[in-house]
């Protein structure tokens, strides 16, 4: 693969040239120890050493809420709404990007999502191996500590000052030497950034799944009736904030809104959750999951099991957000496939 | 970077043709797409029907797929936003359209074969489909023997229709009311009531059925009992669409989705999934 050295000196030329071109989100730390994506502008403060960005990056691609159709109420037509903002995304964790390509794979599958890909094809992501794990993170345990694919560029940090980039993609390599000729990596920047990949995977397993993760879908396939999701889902809240900091979900409802004049008025998508009361509710007041228990054991099913027997890969990634983001302390991936695993190891 | 102009999100425009009133709650829509262009559906599947401003929803469709008409209908209960307004349109109004959607009756494998068809409540609706198509084919088909539960006498619905069906002969009708009145003179109880009274040779019956949730398994019990395989009965589940296009989420049934793997489904490919019956 080709790569690249770039010294810490030639960033600010790099992200002028960047942000020329299209609008950077860098992580930043928005207080000590609190980290997000967030627009660069000359000055910023890129967190290199960020652990996790508290918001997932499926909002770049499938925003909270996006317009798909305006439509005019007098001659009764409706048009498409296609945005496709020019961003790139510099640092992402592989966790992260593994997260995009299983959105890629889903929203591509059956049904072309068009609106989700106007914006991600307008999309570029740097990758950066991460130089600090959360301590609610898991993805080492889950095969997200590396991504081979996904990004345009992977950045290594390989000294105080010194990054190894790989490079992903034509569209990657021409940013890269926007500012001008960079030095080829050598043989030994290539060694310090493999021995920073194998220190980031070694320091992200620090917590772990106890077992493979390809071995997850059986473990779901023999959880069904566990009395786990009772135990657990006895203390949901229901109030979808693991749905919502979650980097692989993506469901959501379909509204619409319009005018004063009741002229014009625009439908738009809006993302939903599984563990919210009403997400199974149909008409005449029917609810297919309606205790607090099977919403959630839903929910772990599709990341355990649903979206595996679909795509080959565990619908989680490992990062941790819905640890963090749970009131109730209920949302831990890691603690569930780790509990059934132990409940059902000794079935065949 | 292409650009998009093609959205499967954006309606396309019909025009309301007739409206006629089913039960107290029940109306049949009748509409032709503005493209002049046939629905070109098949029975069992459903669309999209938008009234802006207000939303969208999934419908069964009612009517068979009928070459030289462009009409098409849809049967509704008035019961949240979006039926209600339909309920207030006008003939000559406009709505949005998007679909077919989903999976259908595969009426090729019951070709030769009798057809057992079960319709619980407003599960008549999309039955009604299927059964107008062999009506339409008749020949193609053994015997068909049509079973229809209703909660009471007032929600029954296509009354004059299925009583036709009923004297005509060509069709064995079979119909029950969970709780009577003073004026019912048919079988009285739940749908599963009519299975034994149904002519039926299980080596040779395909099943199609639709209803409340609650009615399959009990009706697929009796299947079982009877002999019928569980590889020659059709099911159709309905959840809340959405989207119709396997993305939302919302009709997901374990790992299927209800918009695009169904909502007719075989028996035997759903019989593990613990969500689905």
């Amino acid at each position: 693969m080709t790569a690249y050295t770039v010294q810490m000196e030639q960033l600010p030329g790099l992200f002028a040239a960047w942000s020329a071109q299209c609008q950077v989100h860098v992580p930043v730390a928005l207080e000590t120890g609190f980290y997000d994506f967030s627009p660069w502008r000359p000055g910023t403060e890129i967190a290199f050493e960020y652990d996790v960005a508290y918001n997932p990056l499926k909002r770049f691609f499938m925003p909270p809420r996006e317009d798909m159709i305006v439509f005019d109420l007098e001659t009764y037509t409706a048009k498409p709404v296609f945005a496709a903002p020019s961003i790139l995304l510099f640092g992402v964790h592989p966790y992260d990007v593994k997260a995009v390509t299983q959105l890629d794979q889903l929203m591509e599958s059956g049904s072309v999502d068009q609106n989700y890909f106007s914006r991600r094809d307008a999309a570029v992501i740097f990758a950066m191996t991460p130089l600090a794990v959360s301590d609610t993170a898991f993805w080492a345990s889950v095969g997200a500590d590396k991504v081979d694919q996904g990004f345009d560029l992977y950045w290594t940090k390989i000294g105080p000052g010194t990054f190894h980039v790989e490079i992903g993609s034509g569209r990657g390599e021409e940013l890269l030497l926007a500012a001008g000729p960079l030095a080829p990596a050598t043989a030994g920047s290539r060694e310090a950034a493999r021995k920073a990949q194998v220190r980031a995977k070694t320091l992200g397993a620090s917590r772990s799944l106890r077992f493979d993760w390809r071995e997850t879908p059986h473990v779901m396939g023999r959880s069904w009736n566990s009395s786990l999701w009772h135990r657990k889902a006895e203390k949901c809240l229901g109030c979808g904030s693991c749905n919502i900091v979650c980097p692989t979900c993506y469901c959501f409802d379909i509204r619409e809104e319009v005018d004063e004049k009741l002229k014009a008025g625009h439908r738009f998508r809006e993302w939903d959750g599984c563990m919210l009361n009403g997400f199974a509710l149909v008409a005449g007041n029917h609810n297919f999951r309606p205790q607090a228990s099977e919403r959630y054991r839903h929910r772990y099913m599709r990341k355990g099991k649903y979206i595996f027997d679909k795509i080959g890969e565990l619908g989680c990634v490992g990062c941790g957000r819905c640890v963090r983001a749970c009131t109730s302390k209920i949302a831990d991936p890691c603690e569930i496939f780790n509990a059934l695993w132990e409940e059902s190891r000794n079935e065949i | 970077m292409k650009s998009r102009t093609f959205s499967p999100y954006v309606p396309r425009p019909a025009t309301l043709v007739s409206k006629s009133p089913l039960s107290d709650l029940v109306t049949l829509y009748e509409f032709v797409q503005d493209n002049g262009k046939n629905l070109a559906h098949k029975p069992g599947q459903f669309i999209m029907v938008s009234i802006y401003g207000v939303g969208e929803a999934p419908f069964s469709i009612s009517s068979a797929p009928i070459k030289e008409s462009n009409v098409f209908e849809i049967a509704v209960r008035k019961i949240g936003a979006v039926t209600k307004a339909l309920s207030e349109l006008p003939v000559g109004t406009k709505v949005g359209i998007r679909g077919p959607f989903g999976t259908s009756f595969p009426v090729h494998e019951f070709v030769g074969k009798d057809t057992l068809l079960v319709a619980g409540g407003l599960g008549y609706i999309p039955i009604r489909s299927l059964l107008h198509y062999q009506l339409r084919h008749r020949q193609e088909f053994g015997r068909i023997s049509v079973l229809i539960g209703t909660r009471t006498p007032k929600d029954r619905i296509f009354t004059d229709q299925i009583e036709a069906l009923a004297k005509g002969g060509d069709v064995e009708v079979l119909e029950t009311v969970d709780m009577p009145d003073a004026d019912w003179k048919g079988n009285v109880g739940v749908i599963t009531t009519l299975l034994p009274k149904a002519r039926v040779e299980p080596q040779n019956t395909h099943v199609a059925m639709i209803g409340p949730p609650v009615m399959y398994k009990f009706v697929l019990r009796q299947c079982r009992e009877m002999g019928i395989a569980s590889d020659r009965i059709w099911v159709s589940l309905e959840r809340r669409m959405k989207c119709g296009l396997g993305k939302c989420g919302h009709c997901q049934i374990n790992s299927l989705n209800a918009c695009m793997d169904g909502p007719v489904f075989r028996y035997t490919d759903i019989e593990r999934l613990e969500e689905a019956i």
